[in-house]
């Protein structure tokens, strides 16, 4: 079952294992130079705001309804992370943008697959920041109108049609938990109405932006450990900042500093060690994909304000299973500094 | 102590055996209170702080915010706005559910539906 709380995304499967539980939260943070130089991590700068769609149904056109899931406002070319939290229990979850995998650029299937490999693990993976381009390298999450041939979906099907991001998360098996655990011992669980029927079309997407160093890591459980019987899965449809306003009488978070605002305040960035994890290879189809800015340039568009490159000389290392680790904004930055 | 008070200087503690930001002080200026009147409500000798300082201490320790005000008998003004919205139908719901097992409140609880995509 999935369940909202506190604008994270709660998955339990309490008929697996009792500690079969993860959460899953989409951080806003600024948009990295979409220049080609590889970036570090972006910090996060808190969640953004979701919602039932059912709760808007007499408002929202026909197609978002018949998908359930949840609403979550973004400004266009707004970027975002996805943070993961699963305490101990191990999950594989599969990520697509526009029912695209942002791991092997495939179209959306119910079920896992190894070759290559189409999810990430949990915990090992604590964030993911976008598609994987290269080994080590993923392109920013960034959020482009669908329909103009930005969004990964676009480049990949040649098809505007689905938007949004999607989820799928699928617990080990309580019989390999319960074996691990029993080899590792008890350890300490940180816990840590629109307008229009045709505006409501416009909707959003994600599309790749600037590159950041990210390794996504190799599934070393198998395969055989994950209960693809109890997997449970969710829509998230990307309003624009117009259509949340309409829909839910809110006004979205604020746009994010630039990372040139960020950086000139002194705030860090970070970069994130696994240790002896491997990373996975990128596949042919995303190696392939255009940055926003790439296809912009290509049209003598400027579709991103402010993506000049920078220095950044303030990184902060993170380290696996570190404890109480953050990847927050430490400071104050304002849009006019 | 009070619970709240002991749950605190435990959390606090805790949190603090691993890194050193999580001092009195530090915790204290960042949640914009005096150190001192931290250490007070850690020990117990004053009451639990105003629920925004509760929410703010909650999210610095790391913790869910209506169990920290849940232990210094608070209730977020926004259940209570949800409660007084229908008190009948909310009273009669809580009273119903007191004992009953946290699967049979769970199966209660609204879930993110799933459609067809």
């Amino acid at each position: 079952m999935i369940t909202l709380e506190h604008d994270r995304l709660v998955f339990r499967f309490p008929e697996v294992h009792k500690d079969a539980t993860c959460a899953i939260e989409f951080q806003r943070t600024l948009r990295i130079p979409d220049d080609g130089l590889d970036y570090p991590l972006p910090p996060g700068m808190g969640g953004f705001p979701l919602r039932h769609l059912d709760d808007y149904a007499r408002r929202v056109p026909e197609d978002w309804l018949r998908r359930g899931g949840v609403l979550m406002p973004m400004h266009q070319a707004e970027a975002m992370w996805i943070n993961f939290d699963s305490g101990m229990y191990p999950f594989a979850v599969k990520i697509a943008t526009g029912k695209t995998c942002a791991l092997t650029g495939d179209g959306w299937i119910n079920h896992l697959n190894t070759d290559p490999q189409d999810y990430a693990v949990l915990p090992e993976q604590p964030w993911l920041d976008g598609c994987c381009v290269a080994k080590g390298i993923v392109r920013q999450f960034v959020a482009m109108p669908l329909g103009q041939g930005f969004t990964v979906e676009e480049q990949l099907t040649g098809e505007a049609e689905h938007g949004g991001l999607q989820l799928i998360v699928y617990p080990m098996k309580a019989e390999r938990y319960e074996a691990m655990m029993s080899e590792v011992g008890p350890v300490a669980r940180s816990y840590g109405p629109l307008p229009s029927q045709a505006e409501a079309a416009s909707a959003m997407g994600l599309a790749p932006g600037g590159r950041m160093r990210q390794e996504i890591y190799e599934d070393d459980y198998g395969l055989d450990a994950w209960d693809q019987r109890q997997a449970s899965r969710c829509f998230v449809t990307i309003a624009n900042s117009m259509q949340w306003m309409a829909l839910t009488g809110e006004r979205p978070p604020t746009e994010p500093p630039t990372a040139r605002q960020y950086t000139a305040a002194g705030l860090p960035w970070f970069d994130y060690f696994g240790g002896d994890l491997t990373a996975l290879e990128e596949t042919e189809k995303l190696r392939g994909i255009a940055s926003v800015a790439e296809i912009g340039g290509a049209n003598g568009e400027s579709p991103l304000p402010e993506y000049e490159s920078i220095e950044v000389d303030r990184v902060i290392p993170l380290r696996r299973r570190e404890s109480n680790q953050v990847r927050e904004m430490s400071g104050e930055v304002t849009a006019s500094s | 102590m009070t619970q709240f008070g002991t749950f605190v200087h435990a959390a606090r503690r805790s949190l603090q055996a691993g890194d050193r930001r999580y001092s009195l002080r530090q915790v204290a200026k960042r949640i914009s209170v005096e150190p001192s009147y931290l250490s007070k409500i850690e020990r117990g000798q004053v009451a639990p702080p105003s629920e925004a300082a509760t929410v703010r201490l909650a999210m610095e320790l790391d913790q869910d915010p209506d169990v920290l005000l849940a232990l210094g008998g608070k209730v977020s003004s926004d259940l209570q706005e949800v409660i007084r919205k229908r008190p009948r139908l909310f009273a009669q719901l809580i009273r119903e559910l007191r004992d009953a097992p946290d699967h049979a409140v769970l199966r209660i609880v609204r879930e993110v539906r799933d459609g067809d995509w």
